[in-house]
Formats: C-alpha cells, structure tokens, sequence
C-alpha cells in the first residue's frame, strides 16, 4: 500500500514534469475551489494562472469568499468540506494545523520550479510575499531604523500603526534598542515599553487601505504598513530596512474531495511558476516564491517588491511557532494595554 | 380621511377581547413568519449558542467561558463601553430626529416628499463608503478643518477623528434616518382634529405641543428609541476606522473571538449574553407600551 | 394665535431642520463630487474632473453582476418580511394567545445577535441542508434579518391606529377586505413605507452574513468589502452616485403614485391646516 503510494507520486512526479497530469491514483477533477479572501491579489491571480491553467488542464478555477481558519472552522463543524484550498496567513496556519485540520502538502505532486525555503512548508505553501515596513511622509525626516522609527522627540509626529498585535509587537521591541537577531522569543515588557511612551501620537489602522490614506491626508506622519499599500503612493516614501517579510498562504483541509486535491497540486504547481509570477506582480507587488524573479519584475518598481534582493536581506521573518505558543500572553496584555487609552 | 376616531389613542385591549373571532386568524397571521424564525434562525443559532458551554478540552459541558467573560478585566469594561455609546448616541438621534420629524409634517405635501427624500437619500450610501467620506470631512486635513482655518478661527485642526467623538458623529449620521421615519410617520397618524379642538380651547400652541401632541407621539419616539440603541450595539466598521483603533465595540470583539483567536466558545457565551441582556430591556419596554395608552 | 412668539419658534424649527438634514446629507455632499474626480484616491475637492471611475463601473461585469443582484435580493426580502411582519405584527397588536410577547421578542433577536454568529450559525446550517450559496437560501436569510424592524414599526403603527375605526367600519357593512384595503391600509401606508424602505435598506448593505452564505454570488457591498480593505477606489463613490439617482428617480415614482391614489394629500393638507 505504502509502496504503492510512493511509487505513484514518484510517476506523478515525473509525468507532471513532462507536463502529463493524469497518473494519480484518482484523476484531478475538471473544477477546483479555493476559498481566499477574494482582492487585488486574486484577481491578478485569475488572469494570469486560473486562466492559463484552464487552457492547460481544462480544469476550471473559481474562488470563493471569505477564505481563513473562521471559515475553515465552520465548515469542519458543518461535516462538509467544500474546496480543496483555504488562504491563510501564517499565524492562521498554525492554528489550524494544532486543530488537526489539515492535510500535509504534498511536495511531489506540486512537484515545484525553484522557490525560497521559507514558502515551502509542511501544512502550507507560500504564494505570495508582503512587507510590513515603515512609510512616511516624503516631507517628514526621515528615520532610519526603527529606534529612530518611534523616537518622537527627534521625529515628530503621529504614527499610524497596525492594530494588529503580530504586525506591531516586533517593531516596538525594535524600538526600544532589541536587536533583530534577538527579536524571538519576543521581549514583550520592551514592546509595551516603546508603546506606552508614544501612546498619544498613536492611530491605531484596521483596514489596510487606511494606512496610506493617513499619509497622504497628513492625519500621520510615519506608519508601519504592509508594502503594497503604501508603495509607489504619491508623496510617500518607504523603507524596507528592518522591515517583516511574510507570506500568504494556502492550506488543505482534510476531508476535501480526492479528485479536487489532484487538481489542487496541479494548481499549487502553477504558482512557482516564475512567469506566472511575473505576470501577477504586473498588478499587485505581491511577488510569489521564485528566488529568480527579479530580472522579470517591473525594473523600474523594482524597490517595491518586498523579494527584491536588494529589499529581502534587509528584513526578517516572524517566528510563527512563538506567537502560537503565546497567544494567551500577548492577547491579555495587548488587550489590557488598548484599555488603558 | 373619512372615519376618524374622537382621539388617536384607543383602548385597544378590552374591545380585542371581545372579537373572539378573530382569534384563529391571528394565530395564522402570525405563523408565517414564526416558523420561517424558528426553522432559519432559532435552531441553527441554537447550535451556536451550545458552545458557550462547550469544553474544548472534553466532553462535558463547562461555565468556564461565561466566568472567563465576566471575570476578565478587558471584555467586560467594552460591553460598558458599548452601551454608554450607544444611549449617547441614542439621545443624541432623539435630539436631533424628533424636530426634524415634526418639522417635515408641517410642509407640504409636495416638500415633505422631498424632505422624506433627502432624510432616505444618505441610506443609499454604503456605511464604508460613509465612513471613508467622514474621513475626508472631518480628518485634520479635511473640509470642515481646513475651512475653519482659513477663517482663522483656530491654528491647529480639531482632532474630530479617531476618538469617541469620531465614532459617535459616525454612529448618529448612520442611525438618524431610522429614528426620523417612525416618528414622521407616527406624527402623520396623530388625528389634526384632535389639536384643532385643543386650538379652539384656546391652548397655545405651546401648551398644544407639550400637552397633547407629545404625549401621543412618545410611545413612537421610545420604540424607536429602543430600535435605535439597540442597531448601535452592532456597530462594527464605524468604530474600526473611525475610532482609530481606539474605540472597539462589541461588534469588533467578536471579530476578534471569531476570526483572529479564534475562541468560538467564548464568542457564543458573549453572544448569548448580548441576547439575553437585550432581550430583557425588550421585555421592559414591551411592559412600558403595554402599560402605555397607545 | 399667540402671533410672533409662533413665528419665532415655527423659524427656529425650520433652522434646525435645516441643519439636522444638512448634517445627514453630508457625505453626499463630498461623495457625489468625488465620484467624477480624475483623483486615484479621495481627495475633497477633486483636484480635476473625469467619468473614468463610472467608466470603471460600466466596463466590469462583475460590478454590474453584483449590483443587479444586490437590488433582485434586496427587492425580494424586503417585500417578504413587510408581507410577513406585517401580519406578525397585525397579530401581535390585535390578537390574544399565549407566548405573544415570547414570540414578538423572538422575532427580535436577528436584530441584536452580532451578525458574525449568525453568519457562522447559518453558515453550517445551511451547509447541512445543502443550501449554502443558494440565491433561495440568501433571500430566506435576508429575510429573516429585516423582519424586526417591519415587526417593529409594524406593531407601533397598527397598535396607534384605533381599532374603533375598524369596528365601525365592519358595523357600517363593509366586508372586512373591505375595511383592510379602504381604511387600514391607507393609514398604514406611510408606516408600511418606512419599513419597506428599512428592510430593503437593511438587506442591501449587509455584508457579513452574506459573505458566509453566498458562495458565488456578489453583492454590492461584498464586493466593495474585499476592495476597500486594501485600497480606497473612488469606483465605490461612482456606485453610490449611481444609487442616489436610483433612488430619488424611485422616491419620486412611490411619491406620483401615492399622489394619484390620492393617499399622500388631503391627509396631510388636513393636519397642516388645523395644526396651524
């Protein structure tokens, strides 16, 4: 059983190399659901791999909102798991995988085209990299690391900052002088530290959207934002130096139709696809896993992109088994740190 | 109008009674929309409010997340939170939607069609959308700073947004619509007969006013009052952007418990608690309009 | 009668009307300039002027799928919970059984729970039934939602309306279609109105429950949801541009008709008159 198993992802494996992809035990369904969070992203994704892949395969891709764990979690409660793909981001992942809801990914299917290490992981794969980085005013001074970030005595000003505890945390201990090697496990006394003293130059943003927009309206001076919100805007500059790089994701639930989780390898394969891309990153700044993309990015936007070499080995990458493990910490003193305004 | 009454209020009750007949017909009136209740919301929300005892950890059920609810220093203090926001901008809907309401039955017919048009109007605009164009507006680069700037009355902008007072301007654009159309139409019913004998009394129409036409219009004024405080415990995308971050409602603690956490357990048992709290306040105001001439 | 002291209070009643309008009409006042910006982002006033957002309405499908579907969903569920809720709360008001006030509360609780649980709730309850991203299954939701606030307002207006009017009427021979279509009915029109506009309102803007339930389908503010968290495209003032047309053209139908069914002026001419 085992060996069979084995031998038919390995004939998978050659054949999807060749570019046959009908030698699994169960052949890939003609449809394939993905539930995602619908945006920019996906519709440059439709364009530029749905539609190919149907030409290819003539396996029809749809999407369906919302994607994530909420979702997820309904439908293991519901007993029917409709769609063979949820996105997800990384902390999402984690919780999802220590429910048992997911389904390992299977690597010789997907069978993939070059592709950074951190995008390959056991329960997900990394489709498309973001930032979370500082912006400012192109009129404002300008900071150079993030001790200098949240210095307000030198940098005056409001910042705009994410209301999200995993997307500001780091950056505060940052700024209170951690050094980024050091950053995990996560000093969270020096993180509340820097907060507390700029409490009242603080506007906390929920949509990403928002981030931008309080630049540009000079309702802040300084933000931390995700990258493709805030670059290339008119009148704002951006710093990708100590900035976090991060992943989307997509992960397999268990219990998803045989035949859609084919078609899903199949798909998931079309993603390091380094033309694929390219073509995405036309649209939206979010590039995918190919560690050889840059000559094929947009060269005059090269700075935006959060996997630009220049860009990629100024940043780190969260610890995402650290924010799992202490998710009851962080939520208790975040939360008792918000009541305090 | 060709039957009227001597007064708009009418003992209802008593002379219900006495037309028996017309009880199996209210019964069946009012089965459609029970059953199409119970089967579509009751028993699905059943299943969803069973997990405000449910233990992730075993199988018997458990008290943990309603202690965890109340005990906690955090949640309850944005329940308190929510309610003072929404009384505050419950009276302030009442201030400022009765008035306009009675000012709108005073017109003609032709003008309060366009009256009723501009108060319906602004519904027409989603409540992001709003809430964006509140944002250019009021922001510190906004419409109404810049312009108070250059009339020189102040030096600096007013911080109206990302504060209490962003959320509650928010909230009451949002909500006063939905106080001015009952009331509006509540006044249309008052009978104009019944102030034209106060008038020939020789009641000013002051004493009009306060004695007469304000009673029989409060029964509307506090049900939509009650529909009023009880639409802005829901509010989730006016605190999220125009709070700053700063003011989380109910609504955004729940997002938190269901998409983020994910704590589902403790969202049902915050939930349920909502239901049950609200549901109560309902009972006493149904008590209050029982005990009302209407 | 008390002559200038009248006047005074009738002037500053206009004026603060004015101002409350004002106020609530204020958004339109910078969205509607905004949706013919030639600005990429919102920016009041616009720095130049294009029909490029509304071209961006037109030339996507998807916007226009959406919006027709929006309107379908919103016509169909509003009209159903008036016609239901209506006569739950013709029941309610008139009718003696047990468990009124129980089930009058019921109808109420769509109205408090947050619409994430009943989005979750639904969600799997559908999915069971196999109905998950059925138009049906949406408009039954809708539905549901909208219906306290018909109950609502329903309940108020008929509970003020007497019921010796509809005594004297039967007395006077008519039948009782009669009585409903020539007396209850006109009264009730204005109400009815009210919480048909409520309902559809209500229907059209919700999002979080129709998110979970819709599978394929969009509504207006579904898709607007997705887009607006990531980027702030002035499209969406060009929608709501586009509503307001809408609805002022459909205001001003409701007002015609009501005029020519005679329903809007000698009622209210007879309170302007004698409150004067």
């Amino acid at each position: 059983m085992k060996h069979n198993f084995l031998l038919a992802s390995m004939a998978l494996a050659a054949t999807a190399a060749l570019g046959i992809s009908n030698a699994s035990a169960v052949d890939p369904s003609k449809t394939l659901l993905i539930n995602d969070a619908g945006g920019q992203w996906v519709e440059a994704v439709a364009k530029c791999i749905d539609e190919p892949f149907f030409q290819k395969t003539g396996i029809k891709v749809t999407h369906e909102v919302p994607g994530g764990i909420a979702k997820l979690l309904a439908m293991v409660e519901s007993g029917k798991i409709t769609g063979a793909l949820f996105d997800g981001e990384t902390g999402e992942i984690e919780q999802a995988k220590a429910k048992g809801l997911l389904k390992k990914i299977d690597w010789a299917k997907i069978n993939p085209e070059p592709m950074f290490d951190e995008a390959k992981q056991e329960y997900a794969m990394g489709t498309s990299f973001y930032s979370t980085i500082m912006a400012w005013r192109s009129d404002a001074k300008a900071p150079g690391n993030f001790v200098e970030f949240f210095d307000t005595v030198n940098f005056p000003g409001k910042r705009a900052l994410p209301n999200y505890p995993g997307f500001i945390l780091p950056f505060a201990a940052l700024g209170d002088g951690v050094p980024v090697d050091q950053l995990f496990p996560l000093d969270l006394d020096r993180a509340f530290k820097t907060l507390d003293r700029i409490k009242d130059d603080t506007i906390w943003w929920e949509a990403g959207a928002q981030a931008p927009q309080l630049l540009q309206d000079n309702e802040a001076q300084y933000a931390i934002s995700w990258s493709g919100r805030v670059a290339g805007k008119e009148g704002v500059t951006i710093s990708f130096n100590q900035g976090m790089l991060d992943m989307s994701w997509f992960m397999m639930p268990k219990g998803a139709d045989p035949a859609e989780m084919e078609a899903a390898w199949l798909w998931l394969h079309e993603h390091t696809v380094k033309a694929n891309q390219a073509c995405v990153a036309q649209y939206i700044s979010y590039p995918g896993p190919s560690p050889e993309l840059d000559p094929l990015l947009p060269q005059d936007r090269l700075g935006e992109f959060p996997t630009y070499s220049e860009n990629k080995k100024v940043q780190w990458l969260t610890d995402a088994k650290w924010w799992f493990d202490n998710v009851d910490t962080v939520q208790k003193r975040w939360e008792e740190y918000k009541l305090q305004q | 109008m060709t039957l009227a009454s001597p007064t708009a209020s009418g003992p209802a009750r008593p002379v219900a009674r006495r037309w028996s007949f017309t009880r199996p017909t209210e019964v069946t009136r009012i089965l459609p929309l029970f059953i199409l209740v119970v089967l579509c919301f009751d028993v699905p929300l059943l299943v969803a409010l069973g997990w405000s005892v449910r233990d992730p950890k075993g199988p018997d059920p458990t008290l943990r997340h309603y202690i965890d609810f109340t005990t906690s220093p955090i949640y309850l203090p944005v329940v308190w939170r929510t309610i003072e926001l929404a009384a505050i901008v419950t009276g302030f809907c009442a201030i400022l939607g009765y008035p306009l309401a009675l000012w709108i039955t005073r017109l003609s017919a032709g003008r309060q069609l366009v009256a009723i048009g501009l108060v319906i109007i602004p519904f027409w605009i989603s409540i992001l959308v709003r809430t964006y164009a509140w944002i250019v507006i009021l922001g510190n680069a906004g419409v109404v700073n810049r312009t108070l700037k250059e009339l020189g009355l102040i030096e600096k902008s007013i911080p109206f947004l990302y504060n209490e007072l962003g959320v509650a301007i928010g909230m009451v654009n949002v909500l006063l619509p939905f106080m001015v159309l009952p009331i509006y139409a509540a006044m249309l019913r008052v009978d104009s007969r019944l102030l034209h004998v106060a008038a020939t009394l020789g009641a000013s129409s002051f004493s009009i006013f306060w004695r007469v036409f304000f009673p029989i219009t409060l029964p509307a004024l506090s049900a939509t009052m009650a529909l009023v405080f009880i639409l802005s415990l829901g509010f989730y995308i006016t605190p999220a952007i125009l709070g700053g971050g700063k003011v989380p409602l109910i609504a955004n603690m729940m997002d938190m418990f269901i998409n983020r956490l994910p704590r589902w357990e403790l969202a049902s048992a915050v939930a349920m608690t909502l239901l049950l709290v609200t549901l109560l306040l309902y009972a006493g105001y149904q008590w209050l309009r029982s005990r009302t001439p209407a | 009668m008390t002559g200038g002291r009248a006047t005074f209070g009738r002037a500053l009643l206009a004026a603060y009307a004015g101002v409350v309008i004002f106020f609530m009409c204020l958004p339109i006042l910078v969205v509607v300039p905004m949706s013919f910006s030639s600005a990429k982002s919102l920016r009041f006033p616009p720095p130049g002027w294009s029909l490029r957002w509304y071209g961006s309405f037109f030339k996507d499908d998807r916007w226009l799928d959406a919006s027709v579907n929006s309107l379908v969903l919103a016509f169909l569920a509003s009209t159903l919970s008036l016609i239901l809720g209506t006569l739950a709360a013709y029941a309610i008001v008139r009718g003696r059984f047990p468990g009124k006030r129980l089930i009058e509360s019921n109808f109420m609780a769509p109205m408090i729970l947050p619409p994430i649980i009943t989005a979750i709730a639904l969600f799997i309850f559908y999915a069971r039934l196999d109905v998950l991203g059925t138009f049906g299954g949406l408009i039954v939701a809708h539905t549901v939602l909208a219906a306290p606030y018909v109950v609502l307002l329903m309940t108020i207006a008929i509970q003020s309306f007497d019921i010796r009017i509809e005594q004297v009427a039967l007395t006077l021979g008519a039948s009782k279609l009669q009585m409903l279509t020539r007396v209850m009915m006109p009264n009730l029109v204005p109400s009815a109105l009210a919480a048909w506009i409520f309902a559809f309102i209500i229907s059209f803007d919700e999002v979080i429950v129709t998110m979970f339930l819709s599978g394929r389908y969009f509504t207006i503010p579904k898709r607007m949801f997705a887009q607006l968290m990531e980027q702030i495209n002035p499209t969406i003032t060009a929608i709501a541009t586009l509503l307001i047309l809408f609805s002022i053209v459909t205001v001003g139908m409701v007002g015609l008709l009501m005029h020519r069914a005679g329903l809007l002026k000698p009622r209210i001419g007879d309170a302007r008159a004698d409150v004067r």
